[in-house]
Parts: C-alpha cells; sequence; structure tokens
C-alpha cells in the first residue's frame, strides 16, 4: 500500500461522504420550506381527513416464495463450481455432491409438508 | 473424517430434529432426548478428535477448537434439556446454532469463519423470537438480527481490505496499515457479537425478551465462540494493534455492566447487564493473553472462566425459569417458599460475584493473574473495582431472598429444578477442586 494509493483511497472516502451528503441535505438545501401548521402535515386522503395511522404493518405473503426461492437458487447454484472445480468424477465426489443434493430435497420436502408452498 | 465428528453429530442431530417434526405426530419424548443426547454425544466426540489430525484450507483442529468445542457443549446442555420438546423447530435451531459455534471452532480461513459466525447467529435470531409468544420477543429480535447484521456487515468490509492487503484468506501474519483496519473491524464485528461496551446496546433488550433458557444459552454457548473468534483474529493479527485495546475496553465494559445491573429491577435484565460485565473480564482475559504472546496459560484461564460462567450463567437463567419470578421483589421470601432453588441460586450467585471457595472466584483469579502478568495493572485493577460494584446487586439478590418479608403473591413453580441445582452443585465444585474441569476436558482432548 504505497503513499499515493492511500491518497487516492482517502480522496474516494471524501468523495463518497460528500456526494451522499450532498444528496441526503440537498431536499432541505434547495426544497420548499413548509409551514408546519394547521392540516398542512397531515396525510392527504383525497381531503377525507385520515382515520387511522399511515403506519401500519401490511401482509406481505409473496415473500415466503421469494425467499425459499432464493435459498434453492443459491443451492443449486453451487453445483456450477463444484462441476467445474471436479472434473474427475470417481465414487467419492459422487457420493459428497448426491449427499448436498439429497439434503436439499430433504428441504423442500420439509417445507411440502410443512405447506408453506400452499398458495395463500 | 472422524475429525469431524462433532459436526457430523450435530448436523445429523438437527436433520433428526427436522424429520421427527415431519411426523404425523411428533414425539416430544423423541425430541427432547435428540436434543440432550446431540449435545452430549457432540462433547464425547471431542475424543475422537485429536490435535492436529486435521489441517485443510478450510477446517483445522488445534488445542483450542477441542477445548471451545467442550465449554460451547457444556453451555448449551441446560437449553437440550430445557426444550419441551413440543416445537420441533425450536430443537432444529437450537442445534443448529450449536453446530454453527462448533464449525467456528475448527474454522481455518476467514470466509469459514464468517460463514459459522453467520450459521450460528440465524438460528440464535430465529430462536430468540420463537421462544416466547407475543411481539416483544419479535422486537427483540428483530433489534439483534439487525445488530447481527451490522457486525457481518462489519466483518465483510474488515476481511475486503484484509485481503487487498495480503492478498490471503488465511490467518496470516504481517500486515500494513490497510490490513490493521481490516483486522479492526473483523474486531469490532466480534465485540458486536460479544456484547462489549459501545457495542452492547442491544443485548440487554434481547436477553430481557427472550425466554430465559435460550437467554441463558446466547451468554454462555454464544459468548465462549465469540471469544474464540476475538482470538482467532488476534492470532491472524500477531502484530496487530487491536489487541492492544482490548483490555482497556474489557474494564470499561466489566464497569459499565456492573454499574447498569445495580439499577435493575427485572431479573432477566439484570441478568443481561451482569454478564456484559463478565464479557468484560473475559477481554481482560483475551487482552492478557495477546499481549503475553498467546500463551497456553492465558488461553486456559479463558477457557476456565467460560466452563465456569456456562454453569452460574445457565444456572442463573434456569432459576428464573423455574422459579417464574420475574423482577427483584418478587425473590424476597423465596428462601421460606422454595429453600432448595433458594439455596442452588445463592450457590450462583455467589460464584457470580467471585467469592471463595467456588468456581467463579478461581475464574476470576486466573483472569486477574494473567493480566496482572502481562503487565496490565491498570485495567486490572478497573475490573477489580467492578468485580466489586457487581457484590452490590449479588449479594442484594441473595439478602432479598433470605433476609426480606414476601412483599406479594409467591411465584409459582414449573420444571427444571434439577438443571439449576446441578448447575450450582458443578460451579461449588469447581471452586472445591478446580483442576476438575481441565481433568475432565482431558478427556476429550488426548
Amino acid at each position: 500500500m504505497t503513499a499515493a494509493a492511500m491518497l487516492g483511497l482517502l480522496c474516494n472516502v471524501l468523495v463518497v461522504l460528500g456526494i451522499t451528503g450532498f444528496f441526503v441535505n440537498a431536499g432541505k438545501l434547495f426544497g420548499p420550506h413548509p409551514r408546519h401548521q394547521g392540516d398542512g402535515d397531515l396525510p392527504y386522503e383525497t381531503g377525507v381527513r385520515p382515520i387511522a395511522p399511515a403506519f401500519e404493518r401490511m401482509t406481505a405473503s409473496y415473500w415466503r416464495y421469494a425467499v425459499l426461492f432464493v435459498v434453492f437458487d443459491v443451492d443449486l447454484a453451487f453445483l456450477l463450481p463444484w462441476a467445474l472445480a471436479r472434473p474427475v468424477l470417481d465414487l467419492h465426489t459422487m457420493l459428497a455432491i448426491t449427499a448436498f443434493v439429497a439434503l436439499v430435497l430433504f428441504m423442500l420436502a420439509y417445507f411440502w409438508r410443512k405447506g408453506v408452498l400452499e398458495c395463500r | 473424517m472422524i475429525a469431524l465428528a462433532p459436526q457430523a453429530v450435530l448436523t445429523a442431530g438437527t436433520l433428526g430434529a427436522l424429520s421427527l417434526g415431519l411426523m404425523r405426530r411428533p414425539s416430544a419424548l423423541g425430541l427432547r432426548v435428540l436434543a440432550v443426547s446431540s449435545i452430549v454425544a457432540a462433547m464425547l466426540s471431542v475424543a475422537t478428535g485429536s490435535v492436529h489430525e486435521l489441517s485443510s484450507v478450510i477446517v483445522m483442529n488445534d488445542p483450542k477448537s477441542l477445548g471451545w468445542h467442550y465449554v460451547i457443549c457444556l453451555g448449551a446442555l441446560p437449553l437440550a434439556f430445557f426444550l419441551d420438546g413440543s416445537d420441533d423447530v425450536m430443537t432444529a435451531l437450537f442445534l443448529g446454532a450449536t453446530l454453527g459455534m462448533s464449525l467456528l471452532c475448527v474454522a481455518a480461513n476467514l470466509p469459514m469463519l464468517f460463514i459459522s459466525l453467520e450459521f450460528m447467529s440465524l438460528p440464535a435470531y430465529l430462536l430468540v423470537a420463537r421462544s416466547r409468544p407475543g411481539s416483544r420477543s419479535l422486537e427483540a429480535a428483530i433489534k439483534y438480527f439487525f445488530a447481527g447484521g451490522v457486525a457481518g456487515a462489519l466483518f465483510m468490509l474488515g476481511l475486503a481490505l484484509y485481503y487487498a492487503d495480503t492478498r490471503s484468506l488465511a490467518f496470516s501474519g504481517s500486515l500494513s496499515a490497510l490490513g490493521q483496519g481490516g483486522a479492526a473491524l473483523m474486531a469490532a464485528a466480534a465485540l458486536f457479537k460479544l456484547g462489549a461496551f459501545p457495542l452492547h446496546w442491544w443485548l440487554p433488550d434481547v436477553y430481557e425478551a427472550a425466554a430465559p433458557e435460550v437467554s441463558g444459552f446466547l451468554s454462555t454457548a454464544m459468548k465462549s465462540a465469540a471469544v474464540l473468534f476475538l482470538m482467532r483474529l488476534c492470532e491472524m493479527a500477531p502484530t496487530a494493534s487491536v489487541a492492544d485495546f482490548l483490555p482497556g475496553v474489557g474494564a470499561l465494559t466489566a464497569v459499565v455492566g456492573s454499574v447498569m445491573a445495580l439499577r435493575q429491577e427485572r431479573l432477566q435484565r439484570l441478568l443481561a447487564y451482569s454478564s456484559i460485565a463478565h464479557a468484560g473480564f473475559l477481554l481482560l482475559g483475551v487482552g492478557a493473553w495477546a499481549r503475553a504472546g498467546r500463551s497456553g496459560e492465558g488461553a486456559s484461564a479463558l477457557l476456565f472462566y467460560l466452563g465456569v460462567y456456562a454453569l452460574m450463567s445457565n444456572g442463573t437463567f434456569g432459576f428464573i425459569k423455574h422459579a417464574g419470578a420475574q423482577t427483584r421483589a418478587q425473590l424476597k421470601g423465596l428462601g421460606v417458599s422454595m429453600p432448595a432453588a433458594a439455596a442452588a441460586l445463592t450457590a450462583l450467585l455467589v460464584s457470580l460475584a467471585g467469592i471463595p471457595p467456588t468456581g467463579g472466584f478461581f475464574a476470576k483469579l486466573l483472569i486477574f493473574w494473567r493480566a496482572v502478568d502481562a503487565g496490565l495493572l491498570g485495567p486490572a485493577a478497573l475490573a477489580a473495582t467492578a468485580a466489586l460494584i457487581s457484590m452490590g446487586y449479588y449479594l442484594g439478590m441473595i439478602k432479598d431472598m433470605w433476609f426480606e418479608e414476601p412483599s406479594g403473591p409467591a411465584p409459582v413453580a414449573s420444571e427444571g429444578l434439577g438443571v439449576v441445582i446441578a448447575c450450582a452443585a458443578a460451579a461449588v465444585l469447581l471452586g472445591a477442586a478446580p483442576w476438575l474441569l481441565a481433568q475432565a476436558m482431558e478427556v476429550g482432548i488426548k
């Protein structure tokens, strides 16, 4: 790590801090300055007064499939480097990868049996 | 292959718990037996792995990995007894977290260290969330998750800097300024996990909201793993200036934990601050070990402390589970209504305070001895002050139990008295015969 490289890193840090700091505060600097009075701060709901706070929990029923997809996707993506790194297929490597795939299959069976795959 | 026997046993246990859960009516007894037998088998199978038998790019066995494996299983064992087998996912998560910790014991390079760190943390978040019904434990789990996420991000950033400097992912020697920065970031991740002073804010909320037996598991097995994690980082960068900060951070942590615990009314929160204070003593020990050339004596002092603390903390949290006492006020008069449990808690508190003749006394003595030996007089004196302050609440709780009239209806006792008494007896026994822990482990570490 030379001094020049360290200087470059320092400049990079400064630029990153400057740009993010600018964008975070740009609204305050150039935006309109609202007067916090009257009904001005209420959320706008087509002229009707809000009946409940806007910050509440919402269901996201799709996240479960998204998470499952990512899990299996990452697991099976592991097969590719394995295939590239193990050009010789002997019994030992076959057993190892079979155990791995069996584990992934077990997980799929588990989720199926527990009703995770059911559409709700 | 046989060298990885503990990990294989725990993997089989985790998968076994999930398989039992697939049955139409999961057998509660089966799950309980599985949890306890997996941990005991993992403990015994350390005996089959001898030092240096295993060494590859990603896994290795050295004296520390075997010793720490033993202590981690000791910290996990009480929770195995407390899990009631009604929830197969809890058993699987518990065994999975323990598996992650035992992988951390054998990790030989930095990516493996990171994977095992996440492997033990992710089930722990879910354990906290599932351990109690209601939204408070969920909130605590999310807080824990974000704290853990920050720690993981710090580690990855540190790893990137370290790799940029050394072009290597293994534990290696000399570092330039860039690698030192990386080592510092990775150590910050370890301090996060350990709950050291400036990074301890998440810990009381988590330990208070989780079920007490789960907090016991986190405060012992998880902390043991975090200590080993920190020691591996110190080994990786022997000349790093990171190790120079550890004694001071440790002494401060001990003081902050002890002072904050003085004012707590809720028992689990009090014990959470007490575990922060104990993390401070451990950090002092790690600092002394690093400063004295990473000697075997320093490591065994830490191992003894962790072994005794595994008994003390699990016993105390187990008492909360058993007696159902939530606040210090509910401790009043327990000496009359539950004499056996109160006597066990008294022994545990005496040991936590570090009063002879208990295991806690020898544990603190060994750490202070190592610290003074390494020339760390200032931090040792500060930590000793913290130990004195901590007597205020440990002895205060004993006074509440035996010398105060009950102020409300007595709490209702549930199961778990056996675990509490076993932990208390073992903690006292280790004070009478401190060599027993070493001998018990030598059975494992040939």
